[in-house]
């Protein structure tokens, strides 16, 4: 597993914001990384040098905003890695990753369908699967009373918190939700 | 030939026979094609309608007669009406000069193949008007394929004949025929076997029949030039399709299969049942074969038929000097 | 579009203003040259199976941009499973992907088991595999079938359809249903199987390994196939990579990557099969892989059958329908008979999923569509387009 702890400590010096281990056998998933949107397209473009592919990207709509997932993978060494941009409610942004993975937009382009993301530097800005002229609402946004917090989606797995302002997102102070923390933890 | 009214009277009753035949023709091969596929594919084919679906074929084409004539939106009406009519057209005029029997021959005329051939080019023009009146994308792409596809395959069709009318002397079809014995291994096909590969091969490309059907490819331009015809256009066009194939099959029976000569007692039979062998070999090819590309089908002509059709002819011309 | 309008030489029944094409194409022939044609395949064409439709810029054979047009078939089935509950949810997954539907059955069923950590018994566990990869099959021929037919071959699929419904009736036994296949359950299976059930398939076996034979002489060694598939859309290691290309198409560049050996899921670890990776990245390439790998599913049914063991198909406490699902996230990967057909699955503790994510293998196939069929001949761009086997209602979801 030491290239899973080169990209470990990879994701840690580009300054993720928190990397965690995952039991695979739980999660699907061996290591995550939540990232700042900067450093999205640095960090992805290593991976693609390793021999990394995109294979799926999906949107997870929370209290804090949209948590973009990107899913990779390598077709020689499978160990499924994902990286995780927070986008705002109020700055729905994401750099496009069609200058690295050109099948990103495909998958961007869908996203943006569904919830309304802004991913900038997406060629071709145009709705994939709805309608052009699709005029609702994003249809895969939920009700603001039924959205949960990150912290009790159990996202994080074995969470290394490395920015202090996740802390409180991974791990809430206990009265707030008792068994969401032991959940995400577990 | 100088025109009588007893000549008169005899073209137009051939004529009318013709018409007869092609439309018989069809819904026969229609019969045949069916029941040659589902035999092929493992199915039953046609059995519905009719002793063993045998009129299925005629209810088909009262189905096409009793369509509504659609026209899409921007055709151009004339060319759009105009080009279903002259694809049939002609084919009328190619049946004249055929011997179907030692005296069955509607016009006999001393330059036969010369008729046929001449008129069998104005078949593509058809194919052009439909692609380009109907105003359809695919239709267009199609009559361009058409259109190359038949001058491109004209060429070695008319140099395999030419092979055999250096041998016969003549291009008149009854003068060929009877040139060629009774038997099997008395007839063109053993003296000229390469010609009468290149002219079977190039009849497929020529009737535009799988696999080298690709002026209405399905998988590519739905159906080609007459993608937006339906009803009785559509029928017209189906109807010239068979009645090429009928013909160039009598030519090939006539050049190279000792036309109405045969083992027992020589008659039209003979001609029919050569015709209709050279179909069912059509027929059989289409359904087992996958269909070329385009530039595969110029490729095979260009590059093949057309260089072995010129040797061919040159080695005819060489021998025949020699013996005599 | 003004420059795409044929000229009307008689100038008959003009009547400009009211159309103004949609809007895909006005998007796309906004940067079209002058003297190309920008064609429309589909939805309604024999081709594109199913209502993909892909707008081409021809120079005229040639295809000098495509660009597919998604969404004929979108059902929204991420929505749906986030509004029912898991057990409610299983029947649409055999409506993503109507030709290998036990492949979603299991990516769904995986997840949720995964994320519940429930177990599943062995039995079931050989039942899922032998039905996975009998439906494998069924979707192999199909597609062989269907390709040959984009190739102008109207005759296999035929063929392929009497085996394929030999595969339906075996299926039909435990699962009911001829097409859209939902057999599994949480902790198990739905049914178990008969001795009818085993009695075909263990017939069915020897006799596909003949008629495969047949294939082979009959289509596969045909030269106008051969011609019209070798040398045509030839993807590399690199373009599955940037794509995220799954599947035959990435095993015909040379990578003889495969979740079920990669990931093992299931007990695909038990079994001894090959994965088929060809030596020619190019469309005969990926067909020879499909044609491979048909033989390694009947191999791997084979040892299945044999080696079934007795036992329960469904563990006891089951789950129920207000089942609760514990609160979590991930990710289910399986092979299915396109690529990797992977559910994302989260969980905030609710009797309803939080989020589902279905990643269809025929998405990210036909995105390097665009790429591969640039500079082609408009028959190789179908020959490809053939050559990716996508069904389009995976593709929408």
């Amino acid at each position: 597993m030491t290239a899973i702890e080169n990209l470990d400590s990879r994701f840690r010096e580009a300054g993720a914001l928190v990397v965690s281990r995952h039991d695979f056998k739980r999660d699907g998933l061996v290591l995550s990384a939540t990232i700042p949107a900067g450093i999205l397209t640095k960090l992805a473009r290593g991976l693609k040098d390793d021999g990394y592919a995109l294979l799926d990207l999906s949107v997870l709509e929370a209290k804090e905003g949209f948590l973009v997932t990107y899913h990779f993978d390598s077709f020689r060494e499978p160990g499924r890695l994902a990286l995780r941009v927070l986008a705002t409610e109020e700055m729905p942004e994401v750099p496009s990753l069609y200058g690295i993975f050109e099948g990103a937009e495909w998958h961007e382009r869908e996203s943006a369908d569904f919830y309304g993301l802004i991913f900038f530097g997406n060629p071709n800005p145009v709705p994939l699967i709805l309608p052009a002229d699709f005029d609702g609402p994003p249809p895969l946004r939920k009700d603001p009373k039924d959205l949960a917090a990150l912290s009790a989606l159990g996202l994080f797995g074995q969470a290394d918190v490395l920015d202090p302002s996740w802390e409180a997102l991974v791990n809430p102070p206990a009265p707030d939700k008792p068994g969401a923390g032991d959940g995400a933890g577990a | 030939m100088e025109l009588t009214i007893a000549n008169f009277v005899q073209i137009v009753i051939a004529c009318l026979l013709i018409i007869a035949l092609m439309v018989g023709n069809a819904v026969i091969m229609v019969y045949i094609e069916r029941k040659a596929a589902g035999f092929i594919q493992r199915r039953p084919g046609p059995y519905e309608v009719g002793p063993r679906g045998t009129i299925q074929a005629i209810c088909d084409s009262m189905k096409l007669l009793g369509k509504q004539l659609f026209i899409p939106g921007n055709v151009d009406w004339l060319l759009y009406f105009l080009a279903p009519v002259m694809a049939f057209l002609p084919v009328l005029l190619l049946f004249l000069p055929i011997p179907f029997g030692k005296y069955l021959v509607a016009l006999k005329v001393d330059d036969g193949i010369l008729l046929i051939l001449a008129f069998a080019g104005l078949g593509v023009i058809s194919n052009i008007l439909a692609g380009w009146a109907s105003n359809n994308k695919y239709g267009l792409l199609g009559a361009a394929r058409a259109v190359a596809q038949s001058v491109a395959y004209e060429i070695p069709m008319i140099m395999a004949l030419l092979a055999v009318v250096f041998m016969a002397g003549s291009l008149n079809l009854s003068e060929i025929v009877e040139r060629q014995g009774t038997w099997p291994w008395q007839w063109n096909i053993v003296f000229q076997p390469l010609a009468c590969f290149i002219y079977f091969v190039s009849l497929v490309g020529e009737t535009n029949r799988a696999p080298f059907d690709l002026p209405e490819a399905e998988s590519e331009l739905t159906a080609g030039f007459h993608t937006e015809y339906s009803g009785m256009g559509f029928a017209l066009f189906f109807l010239s399709e068979y009645a090429n194939m009928l013909l160039v099959s009598f030519v090939c029976a006539t050049f190279f299969l000792g036309g109405y000569k045969g083992p027992i007692l020589d008659g039209f039979w003979w001609t029919f049942i050569k015709a209709y062998a050279v179909m069912c070999l059509i027929v059989w090819l289409r359904w087992t074969f996958p269909r070329v590309r385009f530039d595969q089908l110029l490729n095979i002509n260009w590059k093949w038929l057309l260089p072995l059709s010129i040797l061919n002819l040159w080695v005819t011309a060489i021998v025949l000097k020699f013996i005599e | 579009m003004s420059g795409l309008n044929f000229i009307n030489p008689f100038g008959v029944r003009e009547d400009p203003g009211t159309f103004t094409g949609d809007f895909y194409t006005e998007n796309f022939s906004r940067k079209a040259k002058p003297g190309t044609v920008i064609l429309n395949l589909g939805p309604q064409h024999p081709s594109t199976h199913g209502v993909l439709r892909i707008v081409v810029e021809l120079d005229g054979e040639y295809v000098i941009r495509a660009e597919p047009v998604l969404g004929y078939l979108h059902r929204m089935h991420e929505k749906m499973g986030e509004v029912k509950t898991p057990w409610q949810f299983i029947p649409n997954m055999g409506r993503v992907d109507y030709l290998h539907p036990i492949a979603w059955n299991w990516a769904y069923v995986g997840a949720v088991e995964r994320l519940g950590g429930i177990e599943v018994p062995e039995r079931a566990e050989y039942l899922r595999v032998i039905s996975c990869e009998l439906n494998r099959i069924a979707s192999h021929l199909m597609w062989w079938g269907a390709f040959v037919m984009d190739l102008g071959g109207v005759t296999p699929i035929l063929y392929a359809f009497e085996e394929r419904e030999k595969i339906n009736d075996i299926l039909q036994i435990v699962t009911g249903s001829r097409l859209t296949l939902s057999y599994f359950r949480f902790g198990g299976v739905s049914t178990d199987v008969d001795e009818r059930f085993l009695r075909l398939t263990k017939e069915f076996v020897p006799y596909l390994r003949e008629r495969l034979k047949m294939y082979k002489a009959l289509v596969t060694d045909n030269i106008i196939l051969r011609r019209r598939l070798e040398g045509v859309g030839p993807m590399g290691v690199d373009i599955c990579q940037r794509y995220g290309a799954t599947g035959p198409i990435l095993r015909a560049a040379g990578v003889a990557s495969d979740t079920r050996r990669d990931i093992p899921y299931g007990i695909y670890k038990k079994f001894d099969f090959d994965i088929p990776s060809g030596p020619t990245n190019d469309s005969f390439g990926r067909y020879l892989v499909r044609l491979a790998e048909v033989e390694e599913s009947l191999t791997i049914v084979e040892q299945a059958i044999k080696e079934l063991p007795a036992g329960a198909i469904r563990i006891d406490k089951a789950p129920k329908a207000n089942y609760k699902l514990p609160a979590g996230e991930t990710y289910f990967a399986v092979e299915g008979a396109r690529g990797q057909v992977g559910c994302h699955l989260v969980s905030d503790g609710g009797t309803r999923p939080y989020r589902i994510k279905l990643r269809a293998p025929g998405f990210s196939n036909l995105s390097l569509f665009a790429e591969a069929a640039k500079g082609t001949l408009l028959a190789d761009a179908i020959a490809i387009l053939g050559s990716l086997d996508l069904v389009i209602p995976e593709v929408d979801r």
